[in-house]
């Protein structure tokens, strides 16, 4: 089965207008589509860097506040510089956007413009038949990021990869960081904080967060966790977006690869999330790349009976309790608190309020996740160690 | 339970009441009686106007009953205009015309010039256009030229998307968006010119601001800007509206700019200030329409709009304004499209908030009006076929006047399209008159057509079916909780698809789109209103130049304002103090370091 076709969807700055893209989106996931959705309010440059990183193979934009004619040509014209041309541009603003304007924006590069009262089959068609066919030979990457992309995409689609002209830095440097949790436990909105610290911490290191959304084989997927993410719009992130494409278990078949690389692609931290996860879930176990897990949990989990059943609160190196500022918040505390001593291993328990600005708990984890002490993370190691082998 | 919960009783209870009146008027002699007197007296009461053909007909028209039963489940169920619970209009008289050109006509058939001056005041002079284009230069000429035949002037304005996010002209990636959708406003000193040769302090002068996110920073520059011109004496005589409605922002139209809670927090600084200050201005108008638009059903809109009113309500009692103070400073802003709800949405919203507002929150007659801006749906409005679109309005405009609204927007035809031309300019605010001033619906009697039968049905339809959307926010955990977990969002986003499926499979007609399709594909010859680049880059320098000026003092503003919002006091001075020398983007920019961004929920 040939793999689904991914696309970018956002709307331009200055413009909140998202009801048509997300009547749009949910029509093209419904159509086997997968749509990384970006999100309202969003500016060329972000628009184009993720649309690079996803290596989609187009970008759909719905603009209603003006500026279009600007604001499309801008979005090819980076494309182009930055050696993405591949990736093309198509979009719609209802009446915003007139005949005339579309015929000057497709001379200016924009392959389809939508005019108001589109049927959404017709667009639905547009996609497949546009952007359905198998990529032509691509060209040598023009930048390391387009090229990590582009394999990322090979490997995902099942094709061999070939060889860099870039080459690989393979470095012990490398973090990676696992986080997973129930959906609705914020465990975006953590990363989101953690990599705002990462950045402000010094002035050079890179991150790479491979995150995960749901899909069933042979439908789409709504890859909307970058639109919620604002500190990772950012030259020093490459972020990547994944469906699962029917695995169970919180990854996609492609995961344990796409990690790999990453994590010898040269970032000082590498940060993997998976979906919202069930009791049984242990997502992290057999890929062996993960140098640390994060176990996010809401305080509303339901009754101390639940716990028990949560296997990753046995093989968390830390368990987060977000939404502290719930009522619920300290009696999740303790309840966790006292499961985890069942465990007689040195995991950390944390509370956080991510969506607060400065969180101190967030700050305490970030100290727990980033700390370059060699021995600390030795000694972190080994009773990761023990407690495996003990089991 | 929150105080959402204690509403939904508050109705129960309350309609439960009208029950028992109606059983006792029936059964209690003496008070079916004293009920029956009382009825009699309204009646009598009744002035008689005429219509221009002479033909006599009452100015308020009640129901024909005379068993006590009946009638006690009007006036406490419904209640007369202007009466508790305000189901038929928060006002007597409305947009009745005056009762002195009736008299003239009355006397010998004829009109002739009053002789009496003797005259009940039109209460309401409902027009109000919205309206923002370019700088403020143009959109001050554009106020200008739509007040020229107006008694009063009542300004209504659009920003553009800069500014509705609270960023400045010269931000990385705007240019192009300067002056679009609405008026580019950076500094006090655009605030200046927007307004220029109005009479802010004026009783005939009110503005509305149509901004929520960056409202706070918006409204002390309107201060400031009216300051500068008249002195500081005007600040306790503006008059106006500004939305500041953050709730909806983050349910519907996507403008937050800091996290929610300090959303609210700058929110509540201003509506402390105001409230206090500013007697005649409303700080905040709670808004429906965006809701509507984003694709709600109207009933969701209504029961959000509800809800958001009623936390507002429950977060500046817990500062510590009286309700009596800030609740006759609350409005409501909603949609109205074609679907059937609308014959009575604004109506039940009315009764609800006001029973909500006595019972709950112990309100007084002034503080339990839920006084209505309604503007027609937008998204109603379509480009095939486009002229089509005047008869949606009207149709609407039917339906938003039934409802008793306060004062009402028509959207012009070229909707789909653009920012209005004067040509449909012209023609959504003559659709009013016609309706208004012209035809006869509204003019002669009050209640004209309230209360049939269908719509007694759609009413107690609506009713349950808030009430029921309330008891789900509740078992959320009331309207912040709710709000956080994107409940209203999804919902919203869940009729909206649904709306644009039914229109894609044909359920929903559409004339001229899914039926009766003329063929051609007909976009028309529309004068589209675009900020020419040479305007945008006037902009650009005119900021410049206030930055260069200011930048010693604004630097030091900056400062002040900032440690104002960390001690957690109320910092709507400093703000007032920052606008003299800061610009709308440093101001954010500042406030964003301390309280955040905005994580955007999608
Ligand atoms: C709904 C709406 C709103 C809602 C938005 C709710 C939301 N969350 O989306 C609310 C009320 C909040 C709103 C606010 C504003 N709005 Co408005 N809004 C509209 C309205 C009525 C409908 C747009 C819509 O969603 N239609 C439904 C969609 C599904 O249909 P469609 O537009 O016909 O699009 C079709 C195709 O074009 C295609 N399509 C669209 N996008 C894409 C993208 C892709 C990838 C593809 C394949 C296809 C495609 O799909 C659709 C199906 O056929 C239009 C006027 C109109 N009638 O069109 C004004 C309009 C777009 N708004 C306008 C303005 C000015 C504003 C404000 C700036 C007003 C202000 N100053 O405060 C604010 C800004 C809001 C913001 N955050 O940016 C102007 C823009 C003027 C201009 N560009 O010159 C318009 C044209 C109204 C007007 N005449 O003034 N608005």
């Amino acid at each position: 089965m040939a793999s689904p076709i991914r696309i970018l969807t956002a709307v331009p700055i200055c413009d909140g207008h998202d009801s048509a893209i997300n009547t749009i989106n949910l029509e093209f996931i419904r159509h086997g589509i997968e749509v990384v959705y970006l999100g309202y309010h969003r500016s060329v440059g972000d628009i184009v860097r993720a649309a690079i990183q996803e290596d989609v193979r187009a970008i759909g934009i719905s603009s209603y506040n003006g500026g279009h004619i600007e604001f499309f040509a801008e979005v090819v014209a980076l494309l182009r510089e930055k050696g993405a041309a591949d990736i093309k541009v198509f979009g719609g603003g209802g009446g915003t956007i007139t005949h005339e304007d579309a015929a000057m924006m497709r001379r200016k590069g924009v392959d389809e413009i939508f005019f108001a009262g589109t049927s959404l089959d017709e667009m639905v068609k547009f996609v497949h038949q546009r952007y359905g066919k198998p990529r032509a030979k691509r060209a040598r990457a023009k930048s390391s990021d387009i090229e990590l992309a582009h394999k990322l995409t090979e490997i995902e689609d099942k094709k061999k990869i070939r060889n860099s002209k870039f080459g690989i830095r393979n470095s012990c440097k490398t973090r990676v960081i696992g986080f997973t949790g129930p959906g609705g436990a914020g465990k975006t909105t953590l990363i989101d904080e953690l990599v705002l610290r990462f950045l402000n911490k010094d002035r050079q290191s890179r991150v790479a967060i491979l995150s995960h959304d749901p899909s069933v084989i042979g439908e789409g997927a709504l890859l909307g966790d970058r639109a919620t993410m604002i500190n990772s719009q950012n030259d020093r992130v490459f972020m990547r977006s994944m469906a699962t494409r029917g695995q169970a278990g919180g990854l996609s078949p492609a995961t344990h690869d796409c990690l790999a690389l990453l994590a010898r692609s040269g970032f000082d931290y590498v940060i993997i999330e998976t979906v919202g996860t069930g009791q049984e879930a242990m997502p992290f176990q057999k890929n062996g790349i993960v140098d640390q897990t994060v176990l996010v949990m809401n305080p509303d989990y339901g009754s101390r009976l639940q716990l028990q059943k949560i296997v990753m609160l046995d093989l968390a190196d830390i368990v987060v309790v977000n939404k502290s500022d719930l009522q619920r918040a300290r009696t999740a505390h303790t309840e966790i608190e006292q499961r985890l001593e069942q465990n007689r291993r040195a995991q950390c328990l944390i509370d956080t309020v991510a969506k607060r600005h400065r969180d101190s708990g967030v700050d305490k984890l970030f100290g727990l996740i980033s700390t370059s002490d060699k021995s600390k993370r030795g000694k972190e190691r080994k009773s990761h160690e023990q407690a495996r082998t003990g089991r | 339970m929150s105080k959402l919960g204690q509403v939904v009783e508050s109705v129960e209870t309350y309609n439960q009441f009208v029950l028992d009146q109606v059983k006792r008027a029936r059964s209690d002699e003496k008070f079916g009686r004293d009920l029956l007197g009382r009825w009699n007296d309204i009646k009598a009461k009744i002035p008689t106007t005429r219509a221009p053909t002479g033909l006599p007909l009452p100015r308020l028209a009640l129901p024909e009953i005379d068993e006590p039963g009946e009638i006690a489940r009007f006036l406490l169920g419904e209640g007369l205009p202007g009466e508790f619970p305000f189901l038929n209009g928060a006002y007597r008289e409305m947009y009745l015309e005056p009762v002195r050109e009736v008299e003239s006509f009355e006397k010998d058939g004829e009109t002739k010039k009053s002789k009496t001056d003797k005259k009940i005041p039109q209460a309401e002079e409902p027009t109000r256009l919205f309206s923002g284009l370019m700088l403020a230069e143009d959109t001050n000429e554009r106020f200008h030229y739509l007040t020229r035949h107006q008694r009063t002037h009542r300004l209504s304005t659009a920003f553009d998307g800069p500014t509705l996010y609270g960023i400045d002209s010269d931000a990385d990636g705007v240019f192009g968006k300067i002056g679009e959708g609405g008026v580019a406003i950076d500094t006090v000193e655009d605030m200046v010119r927007l307004y220029d040769g109005f009479d802010l302090g004026s009783a005939n002068f009110s503005a509305s601001m149509t901004i929520s996110g960056p409202a706070p920073i918006i409204m002390a520059m309107y201060i400031a800007a009216a300051k500068r011109r008249f002195g500081p004496s005007v600040v306790p005589k503006l008059r106006g509206t500004i939305q500041a409605d953050i709730f909806k922002e983050v349910q519907a139209q996507n403008e937050t700019i800091f996290p929610i809670e300090p959303s609210l927090r700058f929110l509540t600084d201003m509506v402390e200030f105001t409230t206090r200050e500013m007697p005649r201005w409303y700080p905040i108008s709670i808004s429906g329409y965006h809701i509507g638009e984003a694709g709600s059903t109207p009933v969701q809109q209504a029961a959000y709009t509800l809800s958001n009113g009623f936390a507002y309500a429950e977060m500046f009692a817990a500062r510590g304004i009286p309700v009596d103070q800030f609740g006759p400073r609350l409005s409501f802003f909603l949609d109205c499209g074609l679907d059937v709800e609308y014959i009575a949405l604004a109506r039940v919203s009315r009764r609800i908030w006001a029973i909500g507002m006595r019972d709950v929150f112990g309100a007084g007659p002034k503080a339990q009006l839920y006084k209505l801006h309604t503007q027609t749906s937008g998204r109603s409005l379509i480009a095939a076929e486009f002229k089509n679109n005047l008869t949606r309005t009207a149709a609407e405009l039917i339906l938003a006047y039934m409802n008793a609204t306060n004062s009402c927007h028509s959207n012009s035809a070229d909707e789909p399209f653009t920012t209005p031309s004067e040509e449909w300019i012209r023609l959504a605010a003559h659709g009013q008159a016609i309706l208004l001033e012209e035809s006869g619906i509204f003019k002669h009697t009050m209640n004209m057509l309230s209360g049939s039968p269908g719509m007694k049905a759609v009413e107690r339809a609506v009713e349950a079916a808030i009430l029921e959307e309330f008891r789900e926010i509740e078992r959320l955990g009331g309207v912040l909780a709710a709000v956080e977990d994107r409940y209203q969002r999804s919902q919203i986003q869940n009729a909206s698809h649904r709306y644009e499926q039914q229109i894609n499979d044909g359920v929903r007609p559409i004339i001229g789109l899914n039926r009766y399709r003329n063929g051609s594909d007909d976009m028309p010859e529309v004068k589209l209103a675009r900020t020419p680049r040479k305007k945008q880059q006037l902009q650009v320098e005119r900021l410049a130049k206030f930055k260069k000026k200011n930048a010693d003092k604004s630097k030091r503003a900056l400062d002040k304002l900032a440690a104002a919002v960390e001690s957690g006091k109320n910092c709507f001075p400093e703000l007032l103090e920052a606008v003299e020398v800061c610009s709308l983007g440093q101001i954010t920019g500042r406030l964003q370091e301390v309280v955040g961004r905005f994580r955007p929920m999608v």
